[in-house]
């Protein structure tokens, strides 16, 4: 079941009932546990980055949120969105190896991470290993997931999922919006098309994250606007075909062969364009 | 007076125990963190789950195509605690540890994307515990 269809009625502005969300988590199989929607992965921003510059993109730094922003936000949902945001963008530079805005977005990542109260992951000694190894890109990729991780373990022990949760929707929603900046200027990319149509699931995954945080008035609004770019991503057609796997096991690694094939429409890729850039100014203003 | 005192002593015991479950958690991470190399990127979240007896923890993923990925599952003070399973999306087995001794970790070359969920599993011999999940992309 589509997350889209499975919350028919949120977009109303009621209070009834009818109005509320409904979580959709797997009840077919008793004996299996979710606990707080923290067992949904979405996949890291930093992947997407890697994708844009192996298609020959250019570097544009008019894409991101400019690191001067982090002064402007004033509450713990903006915070927490905008670590994600700037931690998508940090990716980016790093993968595009721009050592100088590397530095003012580091600094933007941890100015959010002090004012959220995690920065234990993002402390000095991490700072000066970032300067340490800022002319070696694979490095710093390492440094910062880690410590991306570690912040994400912070939260989630002190029963902050709702940070954790936002911040993971930030570097989403930004990589997205990387790459249909890159497909709408290069219509030719198939391959950053094809990553866009492949957000369906994560897309679903997100929503499910941030669903038990519904009744906070900006996750609603935020919630609202994800559910609605749903319904475009439920339009894009995906077919799978199982085909075995073949596992080399002295190596310990599995190459998984099934086949999958994404039809999406120029139309759909438009009404997600426009539905992402709406979602990122709004996070970002 | 008494009723107060009663309230305030189940809270303590559920922090307490809610911190004790955290700690195990974190000290199962930091030992699974290892089977991550240099060479691999961490999608920047850790995944885990507190599971007793034959309870499973299911977690859902995108993985993309053209890229290899390293998954790590752990449980307990050692390596073999956790048996985890990928299914695709048609509830085909793609790929299970028990095959290979429990195996800590996994490496998975994914050829074109795939949604997948990973069913985690105590081993037998754990009666309860902390399942961590790592996932990590290459370079």
């Amino acid at each position: 079941m589509s997350v889209a269809s499975a919350f028919y009625g949120c977009g109303s502005t009621g209070d009834s009932e009818e109005d509320k969300p409904i979580v959709v988590i797997d009840s077919n199989k008793t004996d299996i546990i979710n606990i707080g929607g923290a067992l949904f992965s979405i996949p890291s921003p930093i992947q997407t980055s890697i994708l844009l510059k192996k298609t020959g993109a250019n570097y544009n730094k008019e894409i991101l949120n400019s690191n001067k922003n982090s002064a402007n936000y004033s509450t713990n949902f903006k915070k927490a969105v905008n670590m994600g945001v700037y931690g998508a963008d940090l990716g980016y530079v790093t993968i595009y190896e721009q050592t100088q805005d590397a530095i003012g977005y580091l600094q933007a990542v941890k100015k959010m991470g002090d004012d959220l109260g995690v920065s234990g992951a993002f402390d000095a000694a991490l700072m000066k290993r970032f300067e340490v190894n800022l002319g070696n890109k694979d490095s710093l990729l390492v440094l910062v997931s880690s410590a991306y991780r570690a912040s994400d373990a912070y939260l989630k022990n002190n029963e902050r999922d709702d940070v954790s949760s936002l911040i993971i929707a930030g570097g989403w929603v930004e990589s997205l919006y990387f790459s249909t900046k890159i497909a709408k200027k290069n219509k030719g990319n198939k391959d950053v098309i094809q990553r866009i149509a492949e957000q369906k699931k994560a897309l679903d995954n997100l929503i499910k994250l941030l669903t038990p945080y519904y009744q906070d008035l900006e996750y609603k609004e935020f919630i609202d606007a994800l559910i609605d770019l749903a319904y475009d991503f439920d339009g894009i057609e995906m077919k799978y075909t199982f085909v075995a796997p073949t596992t080399d096991a002295k190596n310990k690694i599995t190459t998984i062969n099934s086949k999958s094939e994404i039809v999406i429409t120029d139309d759909q890729l438009n009404a997600i364009t426009e539905k992402v850039d709406k979602i990122r100014t709004s996070i970002i203003g | 007076m008494k009723k107060i005192i009663i309230t305030f002593t189940i809270a303590l015991f559920a922090i307490t125990l809610s911190n004790s479950a955290f700690a195990q958690c974190d000290s199962i991470a930091t030992m699974c963190v290892k089977h991550m190399t240099a060479q691999f990127i961490s999608d920047g979240q850790q995944y885990r789950a507190l599971l007793l007896d034959q309870e499973s923890a299911e977690f859902n993923a995108t993985f993309y195509g053209n890229s290899t990925y390293r998954l790590a599952a752990c449980s307990g003070k050692s390596d073999g605690n956790l048996v985890f399973t990928i299914f695709d999306k048609e509830k085909n087995v793609l790929f299970t540890n028990k095959d290979y001794q429990n195996a800590p970790y996994w490496d998975f070359k994914v050829t074109n994307t795939l949604d997948c969920s990973i069913e985690a599993q105590l081993n037998s011999t754990l009666s309860s515990g902390c399942a961590v999940l790592l996932i990590s992309f290459k370079q």
